[in-house]
């Protein structure tokens, strides 16, 4: 790759990151204020809560998956910028807040867990059970995997409707609807759901968020191959 | 001259619609072109096309002697100033320079800063609180400042007023004339920038009517006013694009040339001749039923 390429992918990155608020604070601001409302709670309670609410960071960040792309594709193909550099560009800026969430993740539930026990009042909302089991550098990965994954989910189905339009995602819709229930139906009449209960059991949370990285990969590659045939 | 834009065959079908009809034709180094057209012709679409934003259904595009597509080296030199435009929600004016600047290897800051001045463009206003003249102004600066070879105006003037209009069109030559390049102009306003052009690209339904100089346009047509029993005699046999009269007085637009002998005699018919505006002959050409157009044998 030369240089002018490179370049390209880093105007591309650069104007994504224009937007700084919403992606370096929104989604703290966000988690954030669901930790002190349950900060609060737990002042009040009796006993440890244990809580799910940095669940909306990853929310946030399937949100701004979709949302990369009607906020910031049609500006860079209308100014010259090729789809593929657009691609990556935006690869790599995911790939940036990533690790930057999963760092400041870690970080928390690391002084959440061994400095503060449940910040005095045992509240544990960024250390919880199962899923930030593992030493700080397993959690890391953990929580970078399963923010890229999200991300990529939203930036697929934005990468769907971009191509296709209404009528493609009714399609998808209908799709995974069917796809869903047939393959509920099944688990239902095999008995399998408790197998697969069973099994997920047994695996690590590392194991899941890793299963989730050749999904990850097969978004992406489907994005690209949709954003190829996107036209302004 | 070397040709640095290469249409051929160029069709683009929206399900049963054709909105571009095998389009053929070449564009040169450093020359201002006019894509004319009315409302719907594909002129939108072929420069959509031409900059690989959107796809052909057929025919061939070189720009640069290569295809376009995801081509860095094609892309790079080629700014496409559209009316349609996006932005992204957050973004200032400032933002959108920035940006232009990091995609446009010719790009002049200390130009587009001038520019913007001249407009009178709010560098920190969001591109989304802008008026419509104003966005309008932002798209000539970038188109202006990026210096890139093929440059192209997509009716850039929207919500301009008649100053404004006025600067960018002597901006334009200004710049032009110290770092020459090729524009292509896509216009309405025809008679406010016949002077900018060089040669004229005629879009009517999805085909090209025109290809020729503008030099070369004025003989296309002419037109001749007298009473009208003397012009009807004077123009059987010729090709008529328009005819209207008022009482006893017809004025009749022909196109082609009126030999000298024939000026001579309409002459002592009492018949006066009168140039058509580049205006006129397009509004003339592309005007009429879908019939009556494509009667037309240019």
């Amino acid at each position: 790759m030369n240089i002018v390429q490179s370049g390209r992918m880093k105007a591309v990155a650069s104007t994504i990151l224009k937007d700084r608020f919403s992606w370096f604070l929104l989604p703290w601001i966000i988690s954030g204020s669901s930790f002190v409302v349950n900060l609060i709670t737990a002042y009040f309670a009796n006993g440890e809560i244990t809580t799910g609410g940095v669940a909306s960071l990853y929310i946030y960040m399937f949100a701004a998956g979709i949302m990369s792309v009607s906020n910031t594709l049609p500006f860079l193909l209308g100014f010259s910028v090729r789809r593929s550099d657009y691609f990556w560009g935006t690869g790599g800026v995911i790939g940036l807040v990533g690790v930057i969430c999963a760092a400041g993740l870690s970080l928390l539930s690391y002084v959440e867990s061994e400095w503060l026990d449940g910040w005095g009042v045992g509240l544990y909302f960024f250390h919880l059970p199962y899923v930030s089991e593992g030493s700080v550098a397993v959690q890391f990965l953990v929580y970078f995997l399963l923010i890229v994954f999200l991300f990529y989910l939203g930036f697929l189905i934005a990468c769907v409707a971009k191509r296709f339009g209404k009528n493609g995602m009714f399609i998808l819709a209908i799709a995974v609807l069917a796809i869903g229930t047939v393959w509920s139906y099944v688990m239902t009449q095999q008995g399998w759901w408790i197998d697969l209960g069973q099994w997920l059991a047994d695996r690590t949370m590392l194991e899941i968020a890793g299963g989730t990285a050749p999904l990850t990969l097969l978004y992406m590659a489907l994005s690209y191959a949709l954003l190829r045939r996107t036209s302004v | 001259m070397s040709a640095i834009v290469k249409v051929t065959n160029l069709t683009k079908s929206y399900g049963d619609t054709a909105a571009v009809r095998g389009v053929s034709f070449e564009l040169e180094e450093n020359k201002i072109y006019g894509l004319l057209g009315r409302n719907g012709a594909g002129k939108t679409t072929i420069m959509h096309m031409l900059t690989a934003q959107q796809f052909a259904s057929g025919g061939d595009i070189e720009v640069f002697g290569e295809a376009p597509y995801e081509n860095e080296s094609v892309l790079r030199r080629v700014c496409f100033i559209k009316e349609s435009q996006k932005y992204p929600p957050m973004f200032t004016v400032k933002d959108v320079l920035e940006v232009s600047a990091s995609l446009h290897p010719n790009w002049d800051a200390a130009y587009a800063a001038e520019l913007a001045e001249a407009f009178g463009l709010p560098m920190k206003r969001k591109m989304q609180k802008l008026s419509r003249g104003m966005l309008s102004a932002a798209g000539v600066v970038v188109g202006l400042a990026s210096r890139a070879p093929l440059t192209i105006f997509d009716e850039p003037y929207l919500g301009l007023d008649a100053v404004a209009r006025t600067l960018f069109y002597d901006r334009l030559l200004e710049d032009y004339a110290e770092h020459p390049r090729t524009v292509i102009l896509s216009t309405h306003l025809i008679d406010e920038v016949s002077r900018l052009l060089e040669h004229v690209l005629l879009i009517d339904q999805g085909k090209l009517l025109l290809d020729r100089d503008v030099e070369r346009l004025s003989g296309m047509a002419y037109s001749v006013v007298g009473a009208a029993a003397r012009i009807d005699s004077f123009v059987s046999g010729k090709s008529l694009l328009t005819r209207d009269a008022m009482g006893a007085i017809a004025s009749a637009t022909v196109l082609g040339e009126a030999s000298p002998q024939e000026r001579r005699e309409a002459a002592e018919r009492g018949l006066e001749f009168a140039p058509v505006s580049l205006q006129q002959l397009i509004v003339h050409l592309t005007s009429g039923t879908k019939d009556e157009r494509e009667a037309i044998k240019l």
